[in-house]
């Protein structure tokens, strides 16, 4: 034999070794019982049973080829985090509208095409979601959603808020600073507007507002990524049908905060996150890990430095 | 190619597509200024001022017509909504609404956002030739905005009164 040939023989055989070796570390993944499976009709459950479920379920179940480590210990992780964020088959322990969010949510995750994972997608393009069961999806949510929202306060609440507001209005409170150290920015009303929205999945109306450091990025186009001090809030109210079918703003639900410095918040892709609930603004997250539910949700926006809002210009 | 070397690079690509987990699909949108929806250019040419550089009172929702508003005032205004349950605005202060038509957001399922400049109203009070309030409506719509109709007088128009009667969104 030619000694390169040698050479390439050995080469072989100790990646061999290693590969069969490697194979004997192996995360623990195993499918828990199925406690709450979601419920949908058949033709919604299947959509997801084939393109979510290996994830997002107790329902695992590997491909061959997704056996063999490496690519086990990259399913392992994946099935775990995603078992974590959202779990199909605890689903139905959540109140109707966590499970319609987590439903609307996953179809804007879908559409911006960060579900199934993009890797993912690649060796198991059958998960794949086609326009057509895309349609099949919304179609469902749009008609599984309640033409007014559960849990609005009544229209006598909204005043009482009000009145108060009215009274206390240009005092701000006392306010407890977020989990993660960030206080409240009482100044952000005053804030100019940069969009709005409205919001049928929970029949919310929000107002976006800038600061002075993002409108000046919007009057110079330089949004991507916004410069350093840029600040976001983003006002809900409930909405509040009038007698002449005008819906108005109801009470205030809450008030949330992206304040952007890439060096001090690196580690939540760049901002800052905080958000304050309820008219006497009570900090929002039981500690400073509250921010993975927003960077989950903000996370596929990679391409518009993970803000949703495609802002309105005019404001300078 | 050598053996050794050709196993080097079965080895690189076996690790390069077990990477592939790491790399990941830009999504499918990308940064920029909604610009059907600014009041910004030749547009607002006509108008008296741009009621975007003012703050927020409230907003509101026309489900019939799939509209949407946003009611923003000078800081006469603004202060006096955001402090007086009446909202009996002084003179000098002036309020504008803003209407757009509504399209569904394409980064969320579930959201309307503006799409297009529908109208601009405003509402102006001023002291009068007696001392008495005066006030003034005016309504822009079209491409680029025009004045529609101008109305004054010692009380305001139905419109007026409408836009004067809304509270301000709760901010705290
Ligand atoms: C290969 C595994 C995998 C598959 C298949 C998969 N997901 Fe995920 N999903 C994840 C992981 C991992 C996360 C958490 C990290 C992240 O957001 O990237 C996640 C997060 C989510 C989230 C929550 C984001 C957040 O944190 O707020 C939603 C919603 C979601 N997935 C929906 C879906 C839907 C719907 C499908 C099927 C169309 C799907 N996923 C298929 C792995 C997967
Ligand atoms: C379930 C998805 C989801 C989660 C979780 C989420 N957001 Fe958002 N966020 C959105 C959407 C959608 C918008 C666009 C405006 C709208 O539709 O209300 C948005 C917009 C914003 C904006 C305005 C700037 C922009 O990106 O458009 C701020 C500020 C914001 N979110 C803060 C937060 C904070 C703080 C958290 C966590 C406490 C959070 N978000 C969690 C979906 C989410």
């Amino acid at each position: 034999m030619q000694r390169s040939s040698i050479a390439f023989f050995w080469i072989t055989a100790f990646l061999s070794v290693v590969f069969v070796a490697i194979q004997f570390v192996r995360p623990e993944l195993d499918n828990p019982p199925v406690t709450a499976d979601l419920q949908a009709p058949p033709q919604v459950k299947q959509i997801l049973r084939t393109s979510c479920y290996n994830c997002h379920s107790n329902e695992t179940r590997l491909s061959w080829f997704d056996e063999p480590v490496p690519a086990y210990w990259m399913v392992a992780r994946d099935v775990r985090e995603a078992r974590e964020h959202l779990n199909f088959s605890k689903i139905g322990k959540l109140p109707a509208g966590q499970q319609r969010a987590a439903l609307f949510e996953s179809v804007s995750q879908i559409e911006l095409g960060a579900m199934p994972l993009p890797a993912y997608k690649r060796v198991h393009p059958e998960s794949e979601i086609t326009p057509e069961q895309l349609a099949v999806l919304k179609k469902y949510l749009s008609l599984a959603t309640p033409s007014e929202a559960t849990g609005a306060p009544e229209a006598s609440a909204a005043d009482l808020q009000y009145e108060k507001w009215m009274q206390t209005g240009s005092s701000t409170p006392e306010v407890a600073a977020a989990p993660n150290g960030i206080a409240f920015m009482p100044d952000y009303k005053n804030w100019r507007a940069i969009s709005s929205t409205e919001r049928f999945d929970n029949h919310t109306m929000r107002e976006i507002l800038g600061n002075d450091v993002a409108v000046k990025a919007i009057a110079e186009n330089h949004i991507n990524p916004w410069p350093d001090g840029t600040s976001f809030a983003k006002v809900a109210w409930y909405q509040q049908p009038d007698d002449k079918g005008v819906v108005r703003t109801g009470a205030f639900f809450q008030v949330e905060f992206m304040v952007r410095d890439s060096k001090k918040y690196a580690g939540t892709l760049g901002w800052g996150w905080a958000r304050w609930r309820g008219a006497d603004l009570q900090p929002y997250g039981k500690d400073k890990n509250f921010t993975s539910e927003c960077v989950g949700c903000h996370n596929p926006l990679r391409n518009t430095n993970y803000v949703f809002t495609e802002p309105i210009r005019g404001q300078q | 190619m050598k053996p050794a070397t050709k196993a080097l690079y079965v080895l690189c690509i076996f690790f390069a597509l077990s990477m592939l987990g790491c790399s990941s699909d830009g999504p499918k949108v990308s940064a920029e200024i909604n610009h059907s929806a600014s009041l910004a250019g030749e547009l607002v040419e006509a108008l008296p001022r741009n009621p975007l550089q003012w703050k927020v009172i409230t907003s509101e929702i026309n489900q019939t017509d799939s509209t949407m508003s946003t009611m923003y005032g000078n800081d006469v205004a603004v202060e006096c909504a955001r402090t007086h349950s009446q909202h009996d605005y002084p003179a000098g202060a002036v309020l504008s609404l803003v209407t757009w038509t509504q399209w569904e957001d394409p980064r969320w399922f579930g959201a309307r956002i503006p799409a297009n400049v529908k109208s601009v109203e405003f509402v102006a009070i001023r002291t009068g030739p007696d001392g008495r309030p005066w006030y003034s409506y005016e309504k822009y719509e079209g491409t680029p905005l025009k004045k529609l109709s101008n109305q004054e007088g010692l009380n305001p128009n139905e419109r007026a009164a409408d836009l004067l009667s809304q509270r301000a969104a709760v901010m705290p």
